[in-house]
């Protein structure tokens, strides 16, 4: 098959491979409130036109009225296409007079009428009460499935049906497509998973997509964890300035674009400072830059970046600030890529690995993301820097405890060490990748131009 | 209404500031019944020929006590009068008939288009009151067939919002559903008037 139907939302093609096949019989299921109506009228709505029809019908779950009056608060709801393009229509009085024989009649004489190119019935789960035996319902299903395939038409079976029952409920077998929408507990949120559970005759793609119910339809997160094909990428051989000197300056051939530096340290050594100075001094040199943080609000970064001579108003910064209460990482990730895509930035500051971290929940899902982050600012030659908090303010035996350093390209380690009754700030280069570098660890100072390194001290304390 | 572009009474509302209608929640323009026969006093005098400064100059007058007010002519109505409603759920139908019925009209009932046509066709109803969503949505051509017709007040009811687009086809009034059973009954006995009011005006003229 090579005709798509599309659901007009891009990511929810992209899972789909492309889109639904064309004139397939699709399923989605989902308990109550998990959005198969939306997901359904999504389709519907984008497809539908004056020659061929969408039709939707309800059954006996929810009345018509109400799924109209919901309906038209969605974007995609034109309710002025209703009577067009578009037909709402209730099987439940027919099924009550005269149960699923009268459906078939019913559904014959509208397609004949109305030729429509969609179809969907809502709910499908509750038309199996309406059988006699299980016999009568598969005769019933066997000739509504040869009525619906004898045109060109696309049927969206819609039922609050449990993942137990595709082994059993025999309208599963005949589906060309299963698309299920679930909800799991993850701490104390409900996070929405969409799943394709079967696609006749095409590729998908597999696993939970996180997705969000908003006005304008199903916001789904295609999972990042499949591979990016790695175009391969050359590294460019010019080595540029990382923005800031005291890193420049160990590592001894320079910085090269497209690279990842993750900076660990306690709370308070200059991370997030470290990762302005990459930001703003990018900047000035004509690459832009995005400030993705979970922490300062607006106000408060604006407040440090004053400090230091720079302004949040530059064009070619642009600040993404969430709040890392209620934040959903599938969400998170596709806001940043977009952002990356619509400034065509070059820099990329995360403040930080650990807020990320603990909005994600699952360990595995965390670290697939970053890695496809990763990747994919490595293709595109987007410098990434990383911020991540480390729990021992003195004496640091580890960095992360997920093994996101290995994934990036340079860690630099920053921390307190105490010396003559004070405590100095500190900074080494734990790893860069295809450099040398100097490993030494070397004092600095925070002066009002930023991070500026003190001459190597000749009995550093660690 | 009364025959007369909605875009002349805005300009009247504003220049001469004589029938200032309400607004609803939505900003629509609400009318009394003395506002509709200020109109329709205004409307007659431009069918004489005067402009619609002088017009307005002569209600003014008579407001101002001048003329005496032409009283409307109360003639009996018809003893019952017929409301058709073209729905599409039977329920609906009856219990609104059911209301409308408490208030001294005949009510048929009519399930699909096709259906609907055929009985004002052959009823001959003083209203009918459209649904939307009747046969899958069909309503506003269904609005626009019947007005074809004949003229007769025509009320169009949807959950959808589509006052605009129900008044542009033909409809005389729209109310947005779930119904308040009095708001759907004053609604029909207004439009039920008023229709008897232009009956009794062009039956005088």
């Amino acid at each position: 098959m090579s005709d798509r139907f599309s659901s007009g939302d891009r990511h929810v093609d992209a899972v789909l491979g492309g889109g639904l096949p064309a004139n397939a019989l699709n399923m989605i299921i989902g308990l109550p409130g998990s959005g198969k109506t939306i997901l359904a009228e999504q389709f519907m709505f984008h497809n539908a036109s004056a020659k061929r029809p969408g039709v939707y019908l309800s059954t006996v779950s929810e009345p018509l009225e109400k799924i109209v009056r919901y309906g038209q608060d969605l974007a995609f709801f034109d309710a002025r296409a209703i009577g067009t393009s578009v037909f709402f229509d209730d099987l439940g009085q027919t099924l009550n007079d005269g149960g699923l024989d009268d459906v078939l009649t019913h559904l014959r004489a509208l397609i004949i009428e109305r030729q429509p190119g969609v179809i969907a019935i809502d709910s499908f789960k509750a038309l199996s009460a309406y059988a006699t035996n299980g016999q009568s319902f598969r005769h019933f299903l066997h000739e509504l499935a040869g009525i619906l395939t004898a045109l060109p038409t696309t049927t969206f079976w819609v039922g609050e049906y449990g993942r137990e029952e595709i082994a059993t409920a025999p309208e599963f077998a005949v589906a060309d497509a299963i698309i299920s929408l679930s909800t799991r507990r993850e701490a104390e949120r409900a996070i929405r998973h969409l799943e394709i559970l079967k696609l006749r005759g095409s590729g998908f793609m597999s696993g939970e997509h996180a997705y969000r119910i908003a006005h304008d339809g199903l916001h789904v997160f295609p999972r990042l964890a499949e591979s990016v094909p790695l175009e391969t990428y050359e590294l460019r051989p010019e080595r540029m300035s990382s923005g800031i000197p005291a890193i420049d300056q160990m590592l001894a051939d320079g910085y090269w674009p497209g690279a990842s530096t993750m900076v660990a340290g306690p709370s308070g050594s200059g991370k997030t400072l470290m990762g302005l100075h990459f930001i703003f001094n990018g900047a000035a040199a004509g690459e832009r830059g995005i400030i993705a943080t979970l922490q300062e609000n607006t106000t408060q970064l604006d407040r440090i970046v004053t400090g230091f001579g720079w302004s949040l108003t530059s064009e070619s910064v642009e600040l993404m600030y969430r709040s890392p209460v209620d934040l959903y990482l599938d969400e998170w990730f596709y806001e940043l890529l977009d952002a990356l895509e619509r400034t065509r930035a070059r820099r990329v500051f995360i403040d930080s690995l650990g807020d990320l971290r603990r909005a994600a929940v699952d360990e595995l899902r965390f670290r697939e993301y970053l890695y496809s982050l990763l990747q994919r600012c490595a293709n595109q030659q987007i410098s990434v820097m990383m911020s991540q908090e480390t729990p021992a303010l003195f004496g640091i035996t580890q960095v992360t405890d997920n093994g996101i350093s290995h994934l990036s390209d340079n860690v630099i380690l920053l921390q307190f060490v105490p010396r003559d009754a004070q405590i100095r700030r500190a900074l080494t280069v734990l790893k860069t990748r295809a450099s040398r570098h100097d490993p030494d660890v070397r004092e600095f100072t925070i002066t009002p131009e930023g991070i500026v390194l003190d001459e190597p001290h000749s009995n550093t304390t660690r | 209404m009364l025959g007369l572009s909605q875009p002349a009474i805005r300009s009247w509302e504003d220049r001469y500031g004589l029938i200032v209608a309400e607004r609803s929640e939505g900003g629509r323009r609400l009318y009394t019944r003395k506002q509709l026969e200020q109109l329709q006093f205004v409307k007659e005098r431009l069918g004489e020929g005067l402009s619609a400064a002088d017009a307005h100059r002569l209600l003014a007058e008579q407001q101002a006590g001048t003329h005496p007010i032409v009283e409307r002519p109360t003639s009996n109505p018809p003893s019952r009068l017929l409301v058709l409603l073209a729905y599409r759920d039977r329920r609906g139908a009856e219990l609104n008939g059911f209301f409308l019925r408490t208030e001294g009209c005949e009510v048929e009932i009519a399930l699909t288009a096709e259906d609907a046509e055929e009985k004002f066709a052959s009823r001959d109803p003083a209203l009918s009151v459209v649904e939307l969503m009747i046969s899958g949505g069909v309503g506003r051509e269904l609005c626009e067939r019947l007005k074809q017709l004949r003229g007769t007040p025509l009320l169009c009811i949807s959950s959808l919002d589509l006052r605009e687009e129900a008044l542009a086809a033909g409809a005389d009034a729209f109310l947005k559903k779930p119904l308040e059973p009095t708001q759907l009954v004053s609604t029909v006995n207004d439009l039920l008037d008023q229709g008897g009011l232009m009956r009794a005006v062009a039956g005088a003229a």
